[in-house]
Parts: structure tokens; C-alpha cells; sequence
């Protein structure tokens, strides 16, 4: 269910174009991994369809298993290449490879008669023995891969031809024949022809080492920065050795696949097939500046290069002029590359951030005469200091049963500050991520909303465990939205659910203000269940979802949006369950953490004050479009989040009075409030302290802890 | 994420393989030698027909088949003159000629022969790069009904015809004449140089059997080189001058194709050494190689006169498609005649221009 825009104004059209747009779905898409390579993907089909229409009997199946029979060599050739190219590095010995394996395997099948088990074993070991100095050499001595391997090239190339020379006869002469050496050659494997069956498996097995396993990540780091891989602990040396006997033991396997299919001992066998490979891997996507790529990018391009060459020779265009689209084909794909890896991350900034519609009617009055509730005061700066410029953006705050004080900090820790005054501060728990809401449950275990990590733990003694990290994925979100990615606060209901919100799925914690200026529902409230460790997704789509709390009668969560300035109750229990309604509507601010206090109302801190004039941009979302696309970031208009207030509410939703802190000198932000034994102690995410004010009025005994779980000895 | 990727190309495959009928798997299955008399099926035909039949039944033979030719690359005299003469006689029959120009890449070749099988002309005309590169494919093509006939350099898979010059013959004849110039009692070195091909192609691999056989029958005669320079004229040329600084009183090189050797001419020309080492060489009937002897460049050249084996093509085409005949049923072969050229001593009419093409008229 959905409760992102409340307040209806202006017409639907305009409404559900903001709410689905196609801008939306674009950047998006251009964010995913797998978008990556979606031109050459688009241009690989584009030209099968296109010489299937204008070559007579293209789309055949025995057109279909030619063509796959004479693509798989070069396929294994690009995917060897590809390897190399990753890592940071290049293989331009491949076709030479490719060339010395093909004569070895005839020569030790037709001159020496070797079987067939023993030719496959011995010509890719060649394969592999010349990759192992390839990367000897770049791995060990650091040599330059393009120099190392272009010397490769030229040796191989040498002895190709002087043994080719030496055994053109006696193989031209011989033609033995085994079952085996054909189903290598000739043969299928379930309808395919058998080379292109055995690449797919390595294609696949390849696919999955590269970008699900810690070699193939090791490789991709180090193509991506090899000093900050050798920094990271990765055996630099060693993996870059490996990648280059894989390569090489790949172009054998081409050679091998070659010299099965043909017998032919040419001596221009796998000439220029470096080019066509490095072609191929470039316009598949895989860029030639290491660290990006994937085996089934390589063959991608290695088909587009294929179905390219093919095409021209069946159009009969002249050969010369197929080496020059070849070539001109291989500059475009450079050129892309290049621009592609600069500009695409530009390229979605300037398109993710898609506002929408949202219309509040006018704020309520704030100023101190206005005789609202919200009505402007001092009374905040009475505070008392806590822990002052000892904290980094105690976002959250929480006090136990020893009185003890705990909040998340920036540096992804929690402090505990104890002692009569809180003089002593100390590190409670070293999570990482960044602390936000927190709640202790009936154990005394503190539940922790991490930003960027999910819901966490940490027991009395200071052990931190991974409540969850996850939820059910959403079918029809491009964006991944099984983890989670900004838990924001949580509260616990008497039967241990943890429920706690998820502010945005589209922004990180770095750049939550974003979501602000989209103003979409881009966030949920979540359900972890400790005892069948169950998360479950409750409520999706709503906009920036933010303080969270159980009420006092454990029957209903109430939560915030700070963007739509609402507060809503979500029924739990009772003739409702499963119901949402407003509790509070319209407040002056951006609602965030949400508490109890002791006189069965609630506490709610906002984090910023409204201004006509954001609220007037948020009904245009064409003028906040403009303004991210023309301006930069730093003289866009935010969402006001520098001074703000506390709030009290009774059970009813009513507002009954706020406490104000004007001109910030002493909590700049408000995020949170906890109210402890007739204190109320206050955090802010940009504060450099933790406030406390006496609560006159409140019960000196009424604390959090026996509130929710009932007193303990 | 990269995961999906490859189930959309797998399912991209899936559909291309989908939408397809079953086609022909293919093999060595044709028949190889002689067909027995009874898979002919050629038409009895009475002796007295008119000639107004004879002409509308080879007309309704010949009209509109398609004659498909894979050189190893256009641009060179050799394929050219095959190229305009086969297209200019196959067009007075109403017949189409469709080349495909691999460019001397033989990866490209494979696929232009495999290509030109899927798309069924009624005749295929090949330059074999090598013996086997093509062997398979030639025998799939004749499985699927198409007649095969190779042009000069024959593979291992025997087809319908072989038009081209007999290589042993011509490594024979090329190997006396340098035994009589460089031989016993001739008062040369006896070096000679041998220029090969491609060491793979059938040219290179008969003609220097023949000659290697005949050379070795003179004790004077000593080979100090024999290398494959790929008919590329560059390597010849490099290939040449390297042996012409470590023997200078070289007698002679012999060059497996005249285009090629014009580079080992030139090497020896610019040795200073014309006309003391002697080139020898073999190949077509183009001006190029007319030239090379009248400027001196070419001592003696064998010509095997590409020109006639382009049509021999057309006429052996021209029978199959008359006859219907499978492509199995023949096995034959058109050696080229071979004829002695040397300065001042050749006919004229044994140099085709290019640019002066000899079409028959329409």
C-alpha cells in the first residue's frame, strides 16, 4: 500500500507523471552493472536480425551451428584476451598462441600419433607454459604487458613459421583420423557443434570466477588500481601470473579446437587475430583501462566482430574493406570506451535525482507569539552539556537501566557516557557504518538501525551481531531493493518484532538530502522478527519514513515522513491491524525521531523548520529539475535542516508544546530526544555534543527500559 | 547482475536456434572417385536434334545459375585476369558470377566458402590457400549437390574438376633449366635459391618435390636457401637480399610465383647482380610478369596462362550444369599448358591487361 502524496491537490495527470517517470527508469537502468555492455548487446542483435533479412538462408539452423562452429575459436581467443585486458594489463601474444597450439596439436596427432587425451594435455600446456612467462614477466618482473607479450607475439610468430616450414610436408601428407579427434573437430554436443558447447561451459564457469569469486575479484582489483590491490593484501604477483597462463592456456584451447576442426597447418593461421580479439573485448565493454569487464562482455564483442566479418564476406564487399570497417569499427568502440567511463557517472547524476509532486497546505505558525503549540521559545538553551565536542553527530541517543547513555556516532561507533555527570565516556561497540536509531529489547540487547549495514545488535557485554541486513526484493524495482541500505530508527513491540523504517532505497547515508529535494516515496517500514529471524517489508513506498515508535499500549507503530511532514499510525494489533492513518498532519517541520514520554504522549524531534519557499518548490517539481540540471549542488535550495525543535504530542495526535533552541548555538539539529527519570536528553546528527533539560512536570522515576519490558531487580 | 546478462543471451540464442529448420549436418559423406555409370542420369539424346533445340536446352541449362568464386584475395593479376575472364564468359552464357574477396585472410576465406554453401550457388569455384584449410567444406558443398572446382592450387579433398597447372610438372621443368644454367660443366657456383609460397599450399608442396627431385640428381647443385616467403614479394625481396650478402655468387633463384619473385628480382637488381644470378619464376599470363622480363628483372618464366584456365572453368561449369551430372559423378582435372617466356622470346598475345579486357561480345 501506498501512502506517498496525502494532501490532494492539482490534477491526477500531473500528479502520476510525477509519480512514474520515464527519467526514473533511465537512470536507474543506467546505474545497474548489467546496462553496461547494453549497446553492444543491442548491436550484437541489431546486426544478427539485420543479416538474417538480407542474406538468403541466414537463419537457418544449419546456418546457425556453421556459424557457431567456425565463431567458437575466436571466442575463446577473445575471452583469453578479455582476462588480460582486466587485469590491467594485455595479451597481445594470443593469436600467436592460438597459431602454435594449432600446429602442435596436428603434429603430435598426425606425426606423432599421440592419443587424442595426451594431444589435448600437451597442446595446452604449451598454451599454458607460454602464458607462464608472459606472466613471469609482467607478474614477477613488472615488465609492460604490451612490450613482454608483443615480443611473445613476434617469437612465437617466428617459430610458427620455421616449424611450420619444417612439417608442412609430412602433415599435409598425413591424414589420420580418430572418433575422438572429429567429435573435437566436427562433432555436437546436445545440437551443438562440440567447440561452441565446450566454450559456453567455460564462457559460464569463467563468467562466474570472474565476478563471483574472490580470484576473479582479486584480478579486477588489480586492474583497477594495482597499488591499491597490493595495499588491500591481494598477492598482486601471483594473480597477475595466473591470468596470463589462463590466457594462454585459452588460446590454445582455440588452437586446439582450430586444428581438430580444419587439420590446416597455414602458416597465417590466428594472423591478426590479436586485433580482432582486442576488438572484440573492447566493444563488448570491457575497458582498456583494467578493472571493468566481464567474460560475457568479451563475448559479446567477440560476436559483433564475428557476425561483422561474416556479413561483409557473404555481402561480398571487397576483404580490404572489411579490415577497414574492422578497424573503424575497433576505433568507435575505443572512443565510446573512453567517453563511456567518464561520462556515465556523470550522466546519471545529472538524471537520478527525479522530483516529484508534493503539496502541504501552509505551515502551521511557529513564531513565539502565534499561540500554536509550536509557538517559538528558549527553552532548549537551558541544556546541559554532555560529552561536549567528544561526540561526532549523535543522531540517536538511548539511556539503559544503570543510567548509562549511549549514542551512534559518525565514526560508525557507539559511546556509552556513564558516571554521575557522564564524564566517562567510553567506546561501547564498534559496528562501522553510521549509528542511527537505536532501541534496547527485553534481553537489554541494544537493536541498532546502521546506516549503510542494516539492523544490528549489541549485547550487554559489548558483542555485536547482524540482526538483518535484508528484505524481500520488490519484482518490478530496476533498483535492488533487498538490502537495505539506510535503516534509520526502530522501535520494538512487546512480542520482539523490531520494527524500524528505511528512509530511501535510491540514496546513500552520504547523500540522504537528495531524497529530500526529490521529495518521492522512496522509503518503507520493515519488520524483523527475532524468533523466526524473518524480515518482512510492511509498508513501501513511503516518502522518507524516519522516527519510529511503538505507542505506549503496544497496539500501533507510529512513524514519520519527514518529507511529507506526517506522522502516520500503522495498526499492529486490534479491529485494525494492517490499517495506516494519519496521526499528526501537517507539522511546521521535518518530522524525525519519534520517543515516548513518560505522561503517555510522545516526543517527536524535528530536524528542520519549513519555509514557503521550499514548500512552493515542492509543488513544482520542473523548477527543482532545472535547477539540479543547470546549478551546482552547492547552490541548490534544500530542505531547511539546520535548526529545529521538540515537539510534544498526546496520544490523540494533538500537538501540546515544543521546546525551541533559536539561532542553534546549542543543538544546530535536533534529531532525537529520550526521556530518562524526569530528563530529557537531546541528539543531533551534526552535533558536536548531547543536551539534557530537566522535565519539571514528568515522572523522576519513568525511564525507557522499565516502560517497555517492565522492571527488573 | 552479469548473471542475467548471460541468461538474455542465452535466451537470445535459444530463440535464434529456435527459428530455424533443420539443416544438413555436415561431414565427409560424399561419395569419393568415379560414380558407377547407373548414378548418371544424363539425358539420352538423339543425334539428330536440331540446333535450335540444342541451343534452348543449354540456354535453359545455363540461364541465370550462379557461378560463386573464392580467390585467396583480388588485387593481384593472378586472380584478376581469372576473375574478369570468368565473369565475362560466364555473363556470354547468361550465367552470374559471385566472388567473394577474402583479402588473403584465410579465416575469412573458411567462412566465405562456408557462407557461399548456405546460400546453394549451382557452382563453386575455389582457390585453395593450403591443402586442408578448405577440405572439409569442399566435401560438405559436393554433399549438398553443389559441383566444386578448384582453380591452381588443389586441396586434399579431390573434387569435381581441377583446372590449373600440373606442379610437379612445372617444378620438373623449372629444375632442368637450372640444371643446364647452374649445373655440372656450367662454371657457376651452383647455389640456387628457392623462393616457395606458402609452404602449405599444394604449388609449393608439388613443385618442390619435383624440383628438390631433379635438382638433387646433379652432385654440383647446391641449395643454400629454401624458404616460404608466403607469395608475399616484400618477404622474397628480404628473403633474397640476406642471401645475396652471404652468397654474392649465387647462380640462380627460383621463385614459385612470378608476382612474388619480381621481389627477389628486384633484390638481386639492386645487389648489382643482374643478369649474373639468374631469376626464375612461374605464374600467370599478366602484363606484370611480361614486363619483369622484358625489363630484365626475370630471367626465364613458365607461364601456365591464367586466362584459358578461367575459361576452362566456365567450360567444365557449363558442362555440369548441361549434364546435371552430381558432383561426385566427375573427377577430373584441365592441366594448363605450359609455355617458356624470356626476353624477346615469347608471343605477345601470352600478356593479358587488365585494363584492356578481352570480353566476348553480347
Amino acid at each position: 500500500m501506498s501512502v506517498a502524496s496525502s494532501s490532494v491537490n492539482g490534477g491526477l495527470l500531473r500528479r502520476l507523471r510525477y509519480r512514474y517517470s520515464a527519467r526514473l527508469l533511465l537512470s536507474e537502468l543506467l546505474g545497474k552493472r548489467w546496462m553496461e555492455p547494453a549497446i553492444p548487446f543491442a548491436l550484437m542483435i541489431g546486426l544478427i536480425v539485420w543479416f538474417s533479412m538480407v542474406t538468403t538462408n541466414y537463419a537457418t539452423l544449419g546456418n546457425a551451428q556453421q556459424l557457431g562452429r567456425e565463431f567458437a575459436e575466436a571466442g575463446f581467443v577473445a575471452i583469453a584476451m578479455a582476462l588480460t585486458v582486466i587485469s590491467g594489463g594485455i595479451d597481445l601474444s594470443v593469436g600467436a598462441v592460438f597459431a602454435l597450439a594449432n600446429l602442435a596439436a596436428l603434429v603430435f596427432f598426425q606425426l606423432y600419433q599421440w592419443p587424442v587425451g595426451l594431444v589435448i594435455v600437451a597442446t595446452l600446456a604449451i598454451g599454458a607454459g607460454i602464458g607462464a612467462i608472459n606472466g613471469f614477466l609482467i607478474g614477477y618482473m613488472r615488465t609492460r604487458p604490451f612490450l613482454t607479450t608483443l615480443v611473445t607475439l613476434i617469437v612465437l610468430r617466428a617459430t610458427v613459421d620455421l616449424l611450420g616450414q619444417h612439417f608442412s610436408i609430412p602433415l599435409a601428407m598425413a591424414s589420420r583420423t580418430s572418433w575422438t579427434w572429429d567429435v573435437l573437430g566436427v562433432g555436437w554436443i546436445a545440437k551443438l557443434p562440440s567447440n561452441l558447447a565446450i566454450l559456453g561451459i567455460v564462457a559460464i564457469v569463467g563468467h562466474f570466477l570472474l565476478s563471483r569469486s574472490r580470484p576473479g575479484w582479486h584480478l579486477t582489483a588489480i586492474g583497477s588500481s594495482r597499488k591499491a590491490a597490493r595495499h588491500a593484501g591481494i598477492r598482486v604477483e601471483r594473480v597477475l601470473f595466473l591470468t596470463y597462463v589462463m590466457s594462454g592456456t585459452l588460446a590454445a584451447a582455440g588452437g586446439l579446437f582450430y586444428a581438430a576442426r580444419l587439420q590446416s597447418s597455414g602458416s597465417d593461421t590466428g594472423i591478426g587475430w590479436e586485433i580482432s580479439a582486442l576488438t572484440a573485448v573492447v566493444l563488448g565493454g570491457v575497458s582498456l583501462a583494467g578493472g571493468r569487464g566481464t567474460v560475457a562482455r568479451a563475448l559479446i564483442g567477440a560476436v559483433i566482430v564475428f557476425v561483422l566479418v561474416n556479413g561483409l564476406v557473404r555481402m561480398g564487399f571487397p576483404g580490404a574493406l572489411s579490415s577497414t570497417a574492422l578497424g573503424a569499427v575497433l576505433l568507435i568502440a575505443v572512443g565510446i570506451d573512453v567517453k563511456w567511463a567518464k561520462n556515465r557517472g556523470k550522466a546519471i547524476q545529472k538524471i537520478y535525482v527525479n522530483p516529484t509532486m508534493v503539496e502541504l497546505p501552509p505551515s502551521p505558525s511557529i513564531t513565539a507569539d502565534g499561540g500554536t503549540a509550536f509557538a517559538e521559545n528558549t527553552r532548549l538553551q537551558a541544556s546541559e552539556e554532555i560529552g561536549l565536542n567528544q561526540v561526532q553527530g549523535p543522531e540517536d541517543i538511548i539511556l539503559d537501566r544503570q543510567d548509562r547513555l549511549y549514542c551512534g556516532t559518525r565514526e560508525g561507533w557507539v559511546l556509552r557516557f556513564s558516571g554521575p555527570n557522564f564524564e566517562h565516556r567510553e567506546v561501547f561497540a564498534r559496528i562501522g557504518g553510521r549509528p542511527l536509531g537505536m532501541a534496547f529489547d527485553r534481553d537489554d540487547n541494544l537493536i541498532v538501525c546502521v546506516g549503510g549495514m542494516g539492523l544490528y545488535g549489541v549485547t550487554p557485554a559489548g558483542k555485536i551481531y547482524k540482526c538483518t541486513d535484508q528484505t524481500q526484493r520488490s519484482l518490478l524495482k530496476l533498483n535492488d531493493d533487498s538490502r537495505l541500505r539506510l535503516a534509520d530508527d526502530c522501535d520494538i513491540a512487546p512480542d520482539g518484532t523490531v520494527w524500524f523504517s528505511e528512509a530511501t532505497i535510491r540514496y546513500e547515508m552520504h547523500s540522504w538530502f537528495l531524497d529530500g529535494i526529490e521529495g518521492r516515496a522512496n522509503g518503507r517500514l520493515i519488520a524483523w522478527n527475532p524468533k523466526t529471524n524473518k524480515t518482512r517489508t510492511v509498508i513501501k513506498n513511503a516518502v522518507f519514513p524516519n522516527g519510529v515508535c511503538v505507542a505506549h499500549d503496544g497496539r500501533s507503530v507510529l512513524f514519520c515522513s519527514s518529507w511529507l511532514c506526517t506522522i502516520y499510525r500503522h495498526w499492529i494489533e486490534g479491529p485494525k491491524a494492517g490499517q495506516t492513518e494519519v496521526f499528526a498532519e501537517n507539522l511546521p517541520g521535518y518530522p524525525d525521531n519519534l520517543n515516548r514520554s513518560s505522561d503517555g504522549g510522545y516526543w517527536l524531534a524535528m530536524v528542520g523548520i519549513r519555509s514557503p519557499t521550499f514548500d512552493l518548490m515542492m509543488r513544482h517539481p520542473d523548477v527543482r529539475q532545472r535547477m539540479i540540471k543547470q546549478l551546482p549542488p552547492d547552490e541548490w535550495v534544500y530542505p531547511g535542516i539546520n535548526n529545529g525543535c521538540i515537539v510534544k504530542f498526546d496520544e490523540s495526535g494533538r500537538a501540546l508544546e515544543s521546546m525551541w533552541d533559536p539561532g542553534g548555538t546549542k543543538h544546530a539539529t535536533v534529531t532525537s530526544m529520550r526521556e530518562h527519570k524526569g530528563w530529557l536528553y537531546i541528539g543531533g546528527l551534526e552535533n558536536n555534543r548531547i543536551g539534557r533539560v530537566r522535565l519539571p512536570d514528568a515522572d523522576p522515576a519513568w525511564n525507557g527500559c522499565d516502560a517497555y519490558w517492565g522492571a527488573k531487580s | 547482475m552479469t548473471l542475467r546478462m548471460t541468461a538474455v543471451v542465452a535466451m537470445a540464442s535459444a530463440v535464434l536456434l529456435a527459428g530455424c529448420e533443420a539443416g544438413t549436418r555436415s561431414g565427409q559423406e560424399a561419395p569419393v572417385g568415379t560414380a558407377s555409370t547407373a548414378q548418371i542420369k544424363a539425358p539420352s539424346l538423339t543425334g539428330g536434334d536440331s540446333s535450335a533445340n540444342l541451343q534452348k536446352r543449354v540456354d535453359q541449362a545455363l540461364q541465370g545459375k550462379t557461378i560463386a568464386w573464392v580467390p585467396i584475395a583480388l588485387g593481384i593479376p593472378l586472380a584478376d585476369i581469372w576473375t574478369q575472364v570468368m565473369r565475362s564468359e560466364a555473363e556470354a552464357r547468361g550465367m552470374k558470377l559471385e566472388v567473394r574477396d577474402p583479402n588473403w585472410n584465410t579465416t575469412a576465406a573458411l567462412q566465405a566458402v562456408s557462407s557461399l554453401i548456405a546460400e546453394k550457388p549451382d557452382i563453386l569455384v575455389v582457390h585453395n590457400p593450403n591443402v586442408q584449410l578448405y577440405a572439409q567444406e569442399l566435401a560438405r558443398a559436393e554433399a549438398a549437390g553443389i559441383p566444386v572446382i578448384q582453380v591452381n592450387m588443389v586441396s586434399n579433398q579431390k573434387t569435381t574438376a581441377y583446372v590449373g597447372a600440373d606442379w610437379p610438372k612445372v617444378g620438373r621443368l623449372l629444375g632442368e633449366e637450372i640444371v643446364r644454367s647452374c649445373g655440372k660443366g656450367s662454371g657457376s657456383s651452383g647455389k640456387v635459391a628457392i623462393v616457395q609460397g606458402e609452404a602449405t599450399s599444394a604449388v609449393s608442396l608439388e613443385q618442390m618435390q619435383a624440383a628438390a627431385e631433379v635438382l638433387g640428381k646433379d652432385p654440383s647443385i647446391k641449395i643454400v636457401s629454401n624458404q616460404a616467403a608466403n607469395w608475399d614479394a616484400s618477404k622474397a625481396h628480404d628473403i633474397t637480399a640476406t642471401v645475396l650478402q652471404q652468397h654474392p655468387d649465387l647462380c640462380a633463384t627460383v621463385g614459385f610465383w612470378g608476382v612474388m619473385q619480381t621481389g627477389a628480382a628486384q633484390a638481386v637488381k639492386s645487389a648489382g647482380l643482374q643478369g649474373k644470378v639468374k631469376v626464375y619464376a612461374s605464374g600467370s599470363d599478366g602484363k606484370l610478369d611480361c614486363d619483369n622480363i622484358d625489363s630484365g628483372l626475370i630471367t626465364k618464366f613458365l607461364n601456365y596462362n591464367s586466362s584459358s584456365q578461367a575459361r576452362s572453368v566456365i567450360a567444365i561449369a557449363s558442362f555440369m550444369l548441361q549434364t546435371g551430372l552430381p558432383p561426385s559423378a566427375v573427377r577430373m582435372a584441365d592441366y594448363s599448358p605450359l609455355q617458356w617466356m624470356e626476353k624477346g622470346n615469347y608471343d605477345p598475345a601470352l600478356c593479358y591487361d587488365t585494363s584492356k579486357p578481352r570480353s566476348p561480345a553480347k
